[in-house]
């Protein structure tokens, strides 16, 4: 059993004949980097929010940690996965950067000055500082793709699903990020990555698989 | 006559930062220019000054010129200046509003009112050039972000501008998305198109004949392609490109 087991998974859109994902059956430890590449709409998006309860299985199902992922509320899967998507617009929601990245520490319930201590490591450490009372939407998509995975890496999940998370990013900060998925792993958490970043891929990943024709294959 | 003169441009969100500083640059008819720099140094501003989104509807302050073909970008309307510059967007999302991928790519041609046939030929051409005839009824916003901007370059290819503007179009593409990409910008140029792309990836630039060099609002480089690549020490020192 894997932290995330995925058991003959169909997927479709609502409305939409064609099954996006056909039959997947797949396990995902909490160790080391998997990379998840496919060509554009070969549904590595879609396979993603299956992973992190965002969408639902069509037909089969799976399981997070033993459990059906349909008997869990998305705050208790959150608590175990950090999902960043693939546009970093879709969950900035507050006035500031520094409040961005504290929103889900202080949802946890850890202690104020914990929270104001990890938000200025969080920020110092993906050069945001400057723009800590900044509105996260006014920055360019580059800082935007930062401020969302640095807060969700804020968080420390169990495992972190990145979609497309080098995209915006110059190769500095993709450097970066790189050293901080590294961590992450030394840490014994898990990284799934969806990307077409070759060069990202070659170096972080541990376990490549690839998505086609809506099924997947190792290596 | 140049292209693109952008002449001592300076440029202020409202109530923001100044994200563009003195820049000077010219290009050419039938040019390929990469602009590179770390994020938010203003390469995306930039792409908004040269398709007029900046100053007609962004507002902030903006001193110097820009033009377009000839065209000072102050005295025209956005629609009048896409009919000479092509903008993509970095976010695909913000241009695509359309049911399916054919009104999508169909709109612009429709609404310089060229005949039906036309647009039809139009909309024909620039699916296959693209490789996305399967998504032609597709609806634009359930496409993957590679697909999405693939759409968004259909959009303004259909008008056939002089200019075209391609903000990190490349980023989310797989390695034949890329591949195609390339290829087609390198056959746009030899018709004579002017290509603009702002992208981080080195291996991106490579059909570029020439790179911008953006760092914190100021151009620090404007030389041929071939020339930065040799420049190891200069990419590294201003982190574009990776230590290994």
């Amino acid at each position: 059993m894997g932290f995330i087991d995925l058991h003959n998974v169909y997927y479709r859109y609502p409305g939409q004949s064609r099954f996006v994902l056909n039959g997947v059956n797949l396990s995902i430890s909490k160790e080391g980097v998997t990379a998840v590449t496919g060509a554009n709409g070969s549904g590595k998006t879609t396979f993603s929010k299956l992973l992190a309860g965002i969408l639902t299985p069509t037909k089969g199902w799976v399981k997070l940690n033993g459990q059906f992922l349909t008997s869990l509320t998305l705050a208790q899967i959150g608590r175990q996965i950090g999902y960043v998507f693939q546009d970093p617009e879709k969950q900035l929601f507050c006035e500031t950067v520094e409040e961005e990245i504290g929103f889900g520490l202080r949802n946890l319930g850890l202690p104020l000055d914990q929270v104001a201590l990890k938000v200025q490591e969080i920020m110092e450490y993906f050069e945001l500082t400057r723009y800590s009372q900044s509105f996260p939407l006014s920055l360019s998509a580059g800082e935007k793709r930062r401020l969302a995975i640095a807060a969700v890496f804020a968080l420390e999940p169990e495992l972190l699903v990145l979609d497309e998370p080098t995209t915006g990013l110059d190769p500095y900060r993709k450097k970066l990020l790189g050293d901080y998925i590294e961590k992450m792993v030394a840490s014994k958490r898990g990284v799934v990555i969806i990307s077409h970043d070759h060069k990202f891929i070659a170096r972080h990943a541990t376990r490549l698989i690839r998505l086609q024709d809506g099924q997947f294959a190792e290596g | 006559m140049d292209a693109i003169v952008v002449d001592s441009l300076t440029y202020r969100y409202p109530a923001g930062r100044e994200v563009l500083k003195n820049i000077n640059f010219r290009v050419g008819p039938g040019e390929i220019v990469a602009v590179l720099g770390l994020s938010g140094c203003g390469k995306s501003t930039l792409c908004l000054c040269l398709g007029g989104i900046i100053p007609h509807y962004l507002g902030g302050e903006l001193t110097g010129q820009v033009w377009v073909n000839g065209k000072n970008t102050r005295d025209y309307k956005v629609a009048r200046l896409a009919l000479e510059v092509g903008l993509v967007f970095q976010d695909p999302d913000t241009q695509l509003f359309s049911a399916t991928v054919e009104d999508e790519i169909a709109f612009a041609p429709e609404n310089l009112c060229l005949p039906a046939e036309a647009v039809r030929e139009r909309v024909d051409s620039v699916l296959e050039m693209l490789g996305i005839g399967a998504l032609r009824q597709a609806n634009p916003s359930k496409l993957s972000g590679g697909q999405k901007h693939l759409v968004a370059m259909g959009t303004v290819l259909a008008l056939d501008p002089a200019i075209l503007v391609l903000d990190e179009v490349m980023a989310q593409q797989d390695s034949w998305g890329k591949r195609m990409i390339k290829d087609i910008l390198v056959d746009l140029r030899r018709q004579g198109k002017t290509i603009l792309i702002v992208e981080h990836d080195l291996e991106s630039v490579s059909i570029a004949d020439r790179v911008l060099v953006l760092e914190d609002g100021f151009l620090i480089w404007d030389g041929q392609a071939a020339d930065i690549l040799k420049e190891r020490e200069f990419l590294l020192r201003h982190k574009l490109a990776d230590e290994v």
